[in-house]
């Protein structure tokens, strides 16, 4: 008997569905290299990894929401 | 094996909607769709799906052992040699591997064939492990369905435990495309079996990782260290994209493992008929460039190396050309398999999407389109066991 069971949720549909917002205004500062500064939750920047690193093939394939229907890494 | 036309839940959408599954319609098209179910009998699903499955997966568990330091295999997959010694080092550390998905020929005439295999980015588990149960306990209460119908699905407690297992206790960021819905809700319901295995979560875009040099490491934008890296993101994309260089040198461990992308790729299809050559669940197969793929004949199925929801797959009969999906995948080669065309349930040809979590057969999702080849506006159809 394949079927007893309970399929429990304890996030989704509670979350909202986001990525992280940042205030855009910083002043510059110097992090260095391989950093880069990025403003904080309050406005204060704060330096951090350089990212972009990964994502470049999806939209080599997929352009910007463009061809191929809804693009997506999945399959 | 049947296909029942079925009244819809009049409050689906709103029912899909309270748990997250805001995909349920994508690009003003159905995805999710309950006008109809496939039925299956208990002997299908566990002689002549289950089985098999697991069958199919411990077959390519032997051919990716062999495959992982096999210089002429991975030539042949097209997998850049740069990539090949972080492919084998994570195999023989027995990385493991959370989550798989087999594409199956099934129509309840003979034995399932596998049409590939979705080793390293199967979506539609939230849908499989979560939605379609909830369609089955509702519609045995509304007597939409039998009351004795049952359902092939043990995903999301094997999930569970399999995150337990995989975790080990390491917070975990999942990451992945975070702009597309449908992208996004799997994260999402990997993250929440993740946290109700006990582990610490967090989802970062994939765009969002970062590396830190110095002590070299991917980091989130907390600048805290991946350690632990479930991502909707295929092997053969990082491999290209710019932190590709960086991967070796990362402690991360990746969810699903480096050797997985062997498996991810079509070329496994004319491995496995090379290695299992006659087995009663593999399609005929070949490299398009191999003079054997002739044994074939001239009726098969095209697909790319790399590509994915039937992007740039083209159904041949007869030398004739008669389905294709576009796309721009295909660089890397193509391999051909023998056709076997998807029976016709009126008037909708289903695949069956059979699923491992932790190499155990736990699940069955049925997609299925109007026409012969599975795409990205291919509907999800929930199944029952009558």
């Amino acid at each position: 008997m394949k079927r007893s069971r309970r399929v429990v949720l304890t996030l989704m549909g509670s979350a909202a569905l986001a990525t992280v917002a940042r205030p855009l205004a910083a002043r510059p500062i110097d992090c260095g290299p391989g950093l880069t500064a990025v403003p904080g939750a309050n406005g204060v920047p704060y330096c951090r990894a350089i990212a972009g690193g990964f994502g470049g093939s999806f939209q080599h394939f997929h352009g910007h929401g463009h061809g191929n229907g809804h693009g997506h890494a999945g399959g | 094996m049947q296909r029942i036309a079925c009244p819809e839940r009049d409050d689906w959408r709103q029912t899909a909607e309270a748990c997250g599954f805001d995909f349920h319609t994508i690009d003003g098209e159905r995805y999710w769709d309950e006008r109809g179910y496939y039925a299956f009998t208990l002997e299908e699903i566990e002689e002549r799906i289950e089985a098999p499955t697991g069958e199919i997966d411990a077959m390519c568990l032997e051919l990716a052992g062999r495959a992982v330091d096999d210089e002429q295999i991975l030539t042949r997959l097209k997998i850049p040699q740069t990539f090949w010694a972080l492919i084998s080092a994570s195999w023989h550390r027995d990385e493991p591997s959370l989550y798989g998905r087999l594409d199956l020929f099934f129509d309840g005439h003979g034995p399932a064939k596998l049409l590939e295999y979705n080793a390293d980015t199967p979506t539609s588990i939230f849908e499989a492990a979560v939605f379609q149960w909830t369609w089955l306990e509702q519609a045995i209460e509304r007597a939409i369905i039998p009351k004795a119908a049952d359902q092939y699905n043990s995903i999301h407690e094997r999930l569970i435990e399999a995150w337990k297992k995989v975790g080990s206790g390491r917070p975990l960021h999942l990451t992945g495309l975070t702009e597309s819905s449908e992208d996004y809700g799997t994260l999402a319901y990997l993250e929440d079996a993740a946290t109700q295995a006990g582990l610490a979560t967090a989802i970062i875009d994939i765009a969002d990782v970062g590396w830190r040099e110095g002590a070299g490491g991917f980091v989130d934008l907390d600048n805290r260290d991946i350690e632990l890296a479930f991502k909707l993101y295929p092997w053969e994309w990082m491999f290209h994209d710019a932190f590709g260089a960086k991967l070796a040198e990362a402690p991360t461990r990746w969810i699903e493992p480096p050797w997985k992308a062997v498996l991810s790729n079509k070329g496994i299809l004319p491995l496995l008929w090379e290695t299992f050559p006659g087995h009663p669940n593999l399609l005929p197969a070949f490299f398009e460039d191999d003079p054997r793929a002739a044994e074939i004949g001239t009726s098969y199925v095209r697909k790319p190396l790399y590509s994915r929801e039937g992007a740039n797959v083209t159904l041949v009969s007869g030398g004739v050309p008669f389905a294709s999906h576009e796309g721009h995948y295909g660089s890397e080669g193509f391999i051909r398999q023998a056709l076997a065309p998807l029976r016709d349930f009126d008037g909708q040809y289903p695949v069956i999407g059979s699923w491992l979590v932790d190499h155990t057969p736990c699940g069955l999702s049925v997609r299925e389109d109007a026409g012969p080849i599975t795409g990205n506006n291919s509907r999800f159809l929930p199944h029952a066991i009558l």
